[in-house]
């Protein structure tokens, strides 16, 4: 049994592990929630986004003088007029051989895709701002729309960019282990090309932004829809910059009390990180620059002027009704409308409609892969080649660039099997479509065309995909590496053999054949379908700086916590809560921390004036390692402090303390126990404090071990009618394992969400652009997100691997949907007895494939 | 996606609504259920300047069975339809159709005539107004008149109902213990629009086919009847095989287009498949009470 476990139990109530009710449901439930178009101040004027019709168009003249006449506005702002008081967008994030254009919150010269943003109107109502749009006059030029990653591929076509070469914005090699050897040595080489289409993340509240003007000190108080309130404070400020570098810098300069605590902030950090530093790679910065020099003059303007700045924005995140990726990004929206705010000195608030969602609140997973497997003909894998092509949109996403996604192939691709040798290419291709955010498992789209060719390759040999797995994947004691050829380390987390045995126990391969005869009975097909995966979540401490050197210096967590006066306890976390149901497992890891209930515990998240710093806020699933785990560890550490001070006052020693449900005793004593409110009044009263915390605890934690891997094998059944193509998912299981469970019900809640999506991107769900790249998926007419009746029961068996280390739960959050678009297309495949190389089927093309129709030319 | 400004008016008799939208003409539009309108308003597609709520219109609030029709009012909502006994009893074809339109969050809200004036041709009640040879009931300032289902539907969003009309309710022939059918469709999730459908109509007495109707929605710009693919059946012994013989004159006549949802091939198959298999649905329910 993990050390974990027996603390919990000695230490009160045991919440750790129980599948407790969510905290947030009640408020929820009774439309309590405060969401971004919730907070109604007082004076908001709204905003509304003239956006182009156009998927690709050079702008000859806007008039937006009739909209400005329109009573109730107040302003109408050209493109133009934003960007002159605003900061480009400059890659945050690069890589060598990768140049990532520069753009404004607005477009003013050239539109880039449909719905790309050319005016921002401020009105009194959102309906006054909507008339508005409606008298605005843009003169556009039609150009040449690049709708397909081929015709991006394509020499000659119309750039979206001057100084990109063509639409390709970047090509990467990385070559692990000797691979030519691996490729002459095998006995066979089999090749196949598969292709993702485009999806939309589709949380329940689209995105918003609501800026509050202080009308004297023009402080800005930003409530927003983001996942990582920090990096949106920073990078507002930062975009906001005004003044010229040289002021700035002299105005830094003048301010000694600042300059000093800079520099020496400065000296820490490079003191801490040294190490960290000297291996960032920096080959990125160099292929930007070399395209586009003024990168640098941007970055200096932008940086001098944090440094010189007198105030920052705050940000606020509240409730926020889901994201799954889309909400980390900082858009170009959320720019215009703080710059218009500012400009305007009065609170500006913009909702996103779903149509506008829909055009750009964040697209995905527009992917193809050209794989190559060099195996012998036992099924042993050799060497694998990818060839991959991602197609970001016009917009590179900020800050997390789709270049990063590549670099995640590169890492994960081999996925839970040994390999002698991989080597990737990926090609980032530019095109007149919506912004690439991150969705839910960003890298997905290799375990999906990995999980896909494993079958086919065992198809090709004559095995089943059962046999091609076990002939492969890792197993502890048997065939378990020390890490990964792509370099991140492995310990017993890897547990995917572990899943993947215990799915085919499960799986009743008797019955299946009397299933898939009955099936055909009824003019049905019937097929399953398996897949695997590891992801790091968190990882081992090698992971990043696997992904990119450098990378690991923005991943730790930071972790606060303090006691008030009146013995109230107060966790900290720069996570930002959306769906994940932080609110409710950190007040179980807290309370049982304590020895206290859960409702003893309060939770401040969101706001950027109250939380610690965070880069990432919540993302990649690591809200229960990593923000679950510094709440642990903080939490003991005030804890030791409230038993040294309890110690004192009972007259006791420390080692004696014991507190159970908030009753802090000696260990056997409890009729004679005193209260946190106690102990912190003892302490207020020593100190004579009254508006400072009693007890107070910060620090940085980077996670545990050399694992930290969350692993599933997701099992398909699918039932495809052959006369009309539609499906049914008799049975759906999950086998799963990330560790010591802290609410089984969240965690079955995560799986079951991620599936539900990984169901919608096979069947239902698709950005569907045509070849001139208009959007014709523009309202949930035709983006069809699955329903309630859509998804089946999905069964979950949870296996829960403990190492010794604490703090050892695993990330769960975006696994469901990491797993399902393999398992599925697998499944299909089966059923239908072809090879399926494409992940969006809807029932045409599923009866297209089965040979019922002809395919469209 | 907020509707533009427009002028509300409530009538408290159908006279005054007819007396607003003489008034206002094409500028005009009648509230029923919202279902359709708000969303299209919402969108600014060609929103209208008057609003005519006939919502509180008693007179247009009931279902009347007569010997020979169920005439059902403007105001009644699919919901309603759908719960009827009467409807059920006298014109199933009706009451089979509701359950697919849209979710019962819509069908509380919308109205079965509504759906008709509306339109749409990928909608259920239109067609089942063709295949039972539906009677609409039009009135205006100047008076009323009735016009026959396969006059009242002439394009995509387009019907016979003149800028100052208002459809009044619709008028679903009664049959007897010898008919029944059946609304079958392919969607692509629950509640969705069809990507094809068919209502279909079967009188069978003595094993013979005595009348026939197939009336398919989202296949073309109205809903379509095929009267070659239903005089294939007439007089003949109901089976698989006479079913398979109407199926294939339906996919040798019609000729839908594609979308971003179905390919006209995918159309125009499941035209096929689901003549075959609403034909033998409407024939399993005929005497089997609803
Ligand atoms: C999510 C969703 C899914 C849906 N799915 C389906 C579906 O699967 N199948 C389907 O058939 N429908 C579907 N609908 C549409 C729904 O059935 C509508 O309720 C119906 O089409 C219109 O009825 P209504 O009473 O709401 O009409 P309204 O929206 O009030 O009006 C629609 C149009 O008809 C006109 N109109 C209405 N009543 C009259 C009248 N008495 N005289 C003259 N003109 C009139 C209006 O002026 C307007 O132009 C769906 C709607 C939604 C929102």
């Amino acid at each position: 049994m993990s050390s974990a476990t027996t603390d919990r139990q000695s230490s009160g109530l045991g919440f750790v592990g129980q599948r407790v009710k969510r905290v947030e449901d009640e408020r929820f439930l009774v439309g309590e929630g405060k969401f971004i178009a919730d907070l109604n101040h007082e004076g908001m004027l709204h905003a509304a986004f003239a956006r182009s019709p156009f998927a690709h168009a050079k702008i000859n003249s806007i008039d937006v003088a009739a909209a400005s006449r329109l009573p109730g506005v107040v302003k109408v702002f050209t493109g133009a007029e934003l960007n002159a008081v605003t900061n480009p967008f400059i890659p945050f994030f690069t890589v060598g051989g990768l140049y990532t254009p520069l753009y404004s919150c607005m477009s003013d010269d050239r539109v880039r895709h449909i719905g790309d943003p050319v005016a921002l109107v401020v009105a009194e109502s959102r309906y006054i701002a909507e008339d508005a749009l409606e008298l605005i006059e843009v003169d556009y030029e039609d150009l040449e729309a690049i709708g397909s990653i081929d015709a991006a591929l394509k020499p000659g076509r119309t750039q979206l960019w001057e100084k990109a070469d063509g639409n390709v914005l970047g090509e990467f090699t990385d070559t692990f282990g000797d691979v030519d050897e691996a490729f002459n040595q095998a006995d066979r080489v089999i090749t196949k090309t598969f292709d993702c289409p485009r999806q939309s993340n589709q949380p329940m509240e689209t995105r918003g932004i609501a800026v509050v003007v202080d009308p004297t000190t023009g402080h800005l108080d930003i409530h927003s829809t983001s996942q990582a309130p920090h990096f949106k404070k920073w990078a507002i400020a930062a975009m906001l910059v005004k003044d010229s570098t040289a002021a700035s810098l002299a105005k830094f300069a003048r301010n000694s009390e600042r300059r000093s605590a800079f520099l020496a902030a400065a000296k820490d950090f490079v003191a801490a990180n040294k190490e960290k530093m000297a291996q960032q790679d920096n080959s990125g910065m160099v292929s930007q620059l070399k395209k586009d020099p003024s990168t640098m003059l941007h970055q200096l303007r932008m940086g001098a002027g944090l440094l010189a700045a007198d105030d920052y924005p705050t940000v606020m995140a509240a409730d926020i009704g889901g994201a799954f990726g889309s909400k980390g990004p900082v858009a170009r929206e959320d720019v215009a409308v703080a710059a218009a705010a500012s400009e305007l000195g009065r609170s500006v608030q913009w909702i996103e409609d779903r149509v506008e969602n829909l055009l750009d609140g964040g697209q995905a997973r527009e992917e193809r892969f050209t794989m190559s497997v060099a195996v012998d003909n036992d099924g042993m894998l050799k060497g694998l080649r990818v060839d991959a092509v991602l197609d970001q949109g016009a917009y590179t996403g900020f800050p997390v660039a789709p270049a990063l996604i590549a670099l995640l192939w590169k890492v994960y691709f081999p996925g839970p099997y040994n390999l002698d040798a991989f080597e990737i290419t990926s090609k980032i291709v530019t095109t007149n479509k919506g912004r690439v955010v991150p969705y839910r498992g960003p890298w997905a789209n290799e375990t999906w065309a990995r999980e896909r060719m494993l079958d086919l390759v065992a198809a090709e040999l004559g095995l089943t995909p059962v046999e091609i797995r076990s002939r492969n994947v890792m197993r502890e004691g048997v065939s378990m590496p020390d890490a990964f050829i792509t370099g991140p380390t492995i310990d017993e987390t890897m547990s995917v053999a572990k899943t993947f045995d215990r799915a085919l126990e499960m799986i009743d391969f008797d019955q299946l054949k009397r299933d898939k005869a009955d099936a055909e009975g009824r003019g049905h097909r019937l097929g399953l379908g398996i897949a695997s995966y590891h992801e790091a979540a968190p990882g081992p401490p090698n992971f990043f700086s696997s992904v990119q050197p450098g990378t690991d210096l923005f991943v730790y967590e930071d972790g606060r916590a303090e006691i008030g006066t009146d013995g109230t306890i107060r966790m900290f976390t720069s996570q930002s809560p959306h769906g994940q149901s932080h609110q409710t497992t950190y007040k179980q890891v807290a309370a049982d921390e304590f020895g206290v209930k859960m409702e003893d515990v309060e939770i401040v998240w969101g706001d950027t004036d109250r939380t610690q710093f965070s880069f990432l806020g919540t993302g990649g699933s690591r809200g229960g390692p990593m923000g679950g785990g510094v709440m642990r560890m903080t939490a003991r550490e005030l804890r030791q402090q409230v038993e040294k001070v309890a110690a004192d006052m009972l007259e006791a020693s420390v080692d004696d303390i014991d507190i159970i449900d908030g009753n802090i005793h000696v260990a056997g004593v409890p009729s004679r126990g005193i209260s946190y409110a106690d102990v912190a009044g003892k302490v207020a009263a020593d100190r004579n404090i009254t508006d400072e915390p009693a007890f107070m605890e910060a620090m940085k934690y980077e996670g545990v071990g050399n694992g930290g891997w969350s692993v599933a094998t997701h099992v398909a059944w699918v039932d495809i009618d052959l006369e009309t193509g539609e499906v049914e998912i008799p049975r759906y299981l999950v086998v799963e394992d990330c560790g010591p469970i802290i609410n089984p019900g969240v965690v079955d809640g995560q799986v079951r969400g991620g599936v539900a999506q990984g169901i919608g991107a096979v069947f239902y769900e698709r950005t569907h652009y045509d070849d001139n790249a208009n959007l014709m998926s523009t309202t949930y007419m035709d983006y069809l997100v699955p329903t309630a009746m859509e998804i089946p029961n999905i069964e979950i068996e949870h296996m829960e691997t403990l190492t010794e280390g604490e703090n050892d739960a695993r990330g769960t959050g975006e696994g469901g949907m990491i797993g399902a678009p393999a398992a599925l297309t697998n499944a299909v495949s089966d059923a239908l007895g072809v090879q399926v190389t494409e992940q969006y089927l809807p029932p045409y093309r599923l009866l297209e494939l089965a040979g019922v129709i002809e395919p469209e030319k | 996606m907020k509707n533009p400004p427009f002028h509300y008016h409530r009538p408290a008799t159908l006279d005054e609504a007819l007396a607003l939208l003489a008034e206002f003409g094409d500028d005009g539009k009648i509230l029923a259920g919202g279902q359709s309108l708000l969303p299209v308003m919402a969108l600014r597609l060609g929103p209208p300047a008057h609003v005519i709520d006939i919502g509180t219109l008693e007179e247009l609030k009931s279902i009347e069975v007569s010997d020979t029709a169920v005439t059902i009012g403007a105001m009644v909502r699919h919901a309603e339809a759908e719960h009827s006994a009467e409807v059920a009893e006298y014109t199933p074809l009706v009451a089979a159709a509701l359950p697919h339109v849209g979710h019962r969050a819509i069908r509380n809200r919308g109205t079965v005539v509504g759906s008709i004036a509306h339109a749409d041709s990928a909608a259920e009640m239109p067609a089942v107004c063709l295949a039972t040879s539906a009677t609409m009931h039009l009135a205006s300032a100047e008076g009323t008149r009735n016009v026959a289902a396969p006059d009242f539907f002439q394009g995509f969003f387009t019907t016979a109902i003149e800028p100052n009309e208002i459809l009044t309710g619709v008028s679903f022939p009664a049959w007897g213990p010898t008919t029944s059918g059946t609304v079958v469709e392919v969607s692509r999730r629950h509640g969705d629009y069809a990507m094809c459908g068919v209502a279909c109509a079967l009188d069978v007495a003595d094993n013979v086919i005595n009348g026939a109707a197939l009336a398919f929605f989202s296949v073309a710009s109205t809903p379509v009847r095929i009267a070659e693919a239903e005089n294939v059946l007439l007089g003949q012994a109901p089976s698989e095989a006479t079913y398979q013989a109407a199926a294939d004159v339906v996919t040798d006549t019609l000729e839908p287009e594609g979308d971003i949802h179905a390919t006209a091939a995918y159309r125009l198959h499941l035209a096929g498949v689901l003549t075959r298999r609403g034909l033998a649905e409407a024939h399993d329910r005929i005497g089997v009470p609803a």
